[in-house]
């Protein structure tokens, strides 16, 4: 046999596994968009574009939670970048005590979503929550908020407790690529006269772009399919107002039994990460091969 | 050697995925979303009842908490799509939300022939003619719970008798420094607004059983009903006058009925379930917490029941003797006085219920009550969602106009007619 043909066989499980249940289930899910399925049992008839129509033109959820994704995603990406590169700058510069800020920077990842959303939600509770409960200690009451029960401030506290879990993540990639720039450049930059603040600012900091395109791409792709904090935090609630294409997708198929139209929420979904992510994805393999 | 190996190895990743574990003829699998205090005990006393007829056989139990169900349920969805259901599950009963699921039900009228329940029940839960579910534990939605102390502390004469005179002690109760009424609808649970919007509904003149039924049978349309519209009025009442704590969105309905428990609210309303969750707790009936209709609701009784379903393609015999043995007085018996629930089977003594199950089961017994299946049962299983969904835009923003009502034609549409 071969060598190529033992990597072929070795490689084939995997090409089979991904084509079904990534790409064969990702037609499936634009096949039964198509279709007015929405009965538990299977069925529906083929109404072409009929679902998509309904979702641009009738649907009053759809355009909120649509907004709501993009919100949530600026928010969550505007944060946490800038917020993780800050964070590896503290870890680099060898402070006292460094390792265990670099634990308590990354403890959030390794906690469960569940754990998470129970913690936050706690914490967000105008009456019963810790933030306000803190406020009102200090003196500070006028100060406390509604939190997750407001329309206006549902999804930034979302959008906090994500920044809180995933700046961890941003916080490795970047320390990894800080602690990758060669310490001759550094140095050359410190006998040319730069303090720290200069060196970071205009050496080490413009060479992270591989690292902001990584992060940034990651975190892109998880912030069009968050799902889990929002549904266990506040459910989409209060009303709609935190309402994403996730969870619409997921009430709309599941809580309503309209698969077919659900089928097109998610095929949207999929649309729109790869609108998004593509750029990036390209810049990414062209900085690549620079 | 080498060229087997690694055809072997390949041919393990082909066969990995489509391995199916099969279960054996004696393992009952039961999926169910009965995890709160009382709920727990009951449908472990349950499987234990069961498993002295059964000693030899094993039951998994697959709990699913949360969502009323909600979640459970949708589980249950994607596990039949893939043609792998369980061998029963628990869903509620009525003939709305189970002809949601019966183009894959087995009917089981032949299982459940001699369950001495009312016919009126029967027909709460048949489709198209057949029984789908075995209900087994009788639930009442439009109650009123109160802390005892508070009641006593500051002078309300209960019973309350009438929606107005429930508003005027509202009022009262609110200025004394304590939230009136208890509401909890977060974390995706806006269809607990739905139980307090049928019992207001009740408490109404015009409403009640005659435009309940019509309503969730899809002959009402919100704007054009001014009994909808009354209703949505006591609600804004509730909301402009703060006399709903105002961190309903972000608690569940066990922790707002804790409000009422640890005497922070007076009044709670939820279904009679509320009553296991407060035993569980260990507040004693009559004593720390007590009970009456919501006011002006003694002549309706809104209910619905938990039911276990034998999926299609089920055909093990395990599983039909689960189903019969739901019809026993021994299972009502032992489930219902623990959950906090009234059994239907009429023949059931009631010497193990406490007075508010035996008052509860009074009232549903009564042929002058009125009586109504409620949102869970009665509509399509997607009105909890959307209407949960439409009431919570109104609890937030509680302005009656056309576009509020609009907002309510369109949820309507969007349950029955789309």
């Amino acid at each position: 046999m071969s060598k190529k043909i033992q990597i072929l066989l070795f490689i084939l499980p995997a090409i089979v596994l991904v084509g079904l249940f990534v790409y064969g289930f990702t037609a499936y899910t634009v096949q039964v968009s198509l279709t007015s399925w929405r009965d538990v049992g299977f069925g529906g008839t083929f109404v072409g574009l009929d679902n998509y129509i309904r979702l641009f033109t009738t649907d009053r959820v759809f355009k909120t939670s649509l907004i709501n994704t993009l919100k949530l995603t600026a928010i969550f990406i505007g944060v946490t970048i800038p917020l993780g590169l800050l964070l590896a700058v503290l870890l680099d510069l060898k402070i006292k005590g460094r390792s265990i800020f670099r634990l308590i920077f990354l403890l959030p990842l390794s906690f469960s979503f569940v754990a998470s959303a129970a913690m936050w939600t706690w914490m967000f509770s105008p009456n019963i929550g810790s933030i306000n409960a803190f406020l009102r200690a200090i003196g500070l009451e006028a100060l406390t908020q509604p939190w997750i029960t407001s329309e206006e401030q549902a999804i930034v506290c979302i959008a906090i407790a994500y920044i809180w879990q995933f700046s961890g993540f941003s916080t490795l990639v970047y320390y990894a690529g800080i602690s990758g720039v060669p310490p001759e450049i550094s140095e050359a930059a410190k006998i040319d006269g730069a303090s720290t603040f200069q060196r970071y600012m205009r050496v080490i900091i413009p060479m992270q772009k591989p690292a902001t395109l990584t992060v940034l791409m990651i975190l892109l792709m998880y912030s069009l399919r968050v799902f889990d904090l929002v549904w266990l935090m506040t459910g989409g609630g209060p009303g709609t107002s935190s309402e994403i294409l996730s969870t619409f997708m997921y009430r709309t198929a599941f809580n309503r039994n309209r698969f077919g139209y659900g089928a097109s929420i998610g095929t949207i979904m999929f649309v729109l990460s790869v609108i998004i992510i593509i750029p990036f994805f390209l810049k990414l393999r062209r900085s690549e091969y620079e | 050697m080498k060229r087997l190996f690694v055809v072997f190895l390949v041919t393990c990743f082909l066969l990995a995925g489509s391995v199916t574990l099969a279960a054996s003829e004696d393992e009952l699998i039961v999926y169910h979303w009965w995890t709160a205090g009382g709920e727990k005990e009951a449908i472990d006393a349950l499987f234990e009842a069961f498993l002295e007829e059964h000693p030899n056989v094993e039951i998994i139990e697959n709990p699913v908490a949360g969502g009323g169900g909600g979640i459970m349920r949708a589980q249950i969805k994607t596990m039949i799509m893939a043609g792998n259901p369980p061998d029963t599950f628990q869903i509620t009963y009525g003939h709305g939300m189970i002809s949601s699921f019966a183009s894959v039900l087995q009917p089981i009228d032949d299982l459940i022939k001699g369950y001495n329940i009312p016919e009126s029940v029967y027909e709460w839960g048949r489709v198209d003619g057949k029984m789908y579910g075995v209900p087994l534990n009788l639930m009442q939605n439009n109650c009123l719970w109160y802390n005892e102390d508070l009641v006593e502390e500051l002078g309300i004469e209960m019973p309350i008798e009438s929606i107005y005179d429930f508003l005027v002690v509202c009022s009262e109760i609110k200025d004394a420094g304590y939230v009136p009424l208890a509401v909890g609808a977060g974390m995706g649970q806006k269809f607990w607004l739905g139980t307090l919007f049928e019992a207001i509904n009740s408490s109404l003149p015009s409403g009640g059983a005659g435009f309940l039924n019509e309503y969730y049978a899809g002959n009402v349309s919100p704007s054009e009903s001014s009994v909808f519209k009354n209703t949505l009025q006591v609600m804004k009442t509730l909301i402009d006058n703060d006399f709903i704590n105002d961190d309903f969105s972000a608690l569940t309905w066990d922790q707002a009925g804790d409000l009422m428990a640890t005497g922070k609210a007076v009044f709670y309303v939820m279904g009679d379930w509320a009553k296991g969750h407060f035993t569980a707790m260990g507040l004693e009936p009559r004593v720390d917490f007590g009970y009456q209709p919501f006011p002006g609701t003694s002549d309706t009784f809104v209910g619905h029941a938990d039911c276990f379903v034998l999926p299609v393609g089920v055909d093990k015999q395990l599983a039909k003797d689960w189903i019969k043995f739901l019809t026993t007085v021994k299972a009502a018996n032992t489930f219902c006085p623990i959950k906090g629930a009234a059994p239907f089977v009429l023949d059931a003594p009631l010497n193990v219920y406490d007075s508010i199950t035996k008052e509860i089961l009074g009232y549903f017994r009564n042929e002058n009550v009125a009586k109504v299946l409620s949102q869970f049962g009665a509509p399509p299983e997607s009105y909890l969602d959307v209407f949960g969904t439409a009431f919570s835009q109104f609890f937030n923003d509680p302005v009656i106009n056309e576009s509020s009502l609009d907002n309510f034609d369109y949820a309507y549409e969007e349950v029955f007619w789309y």
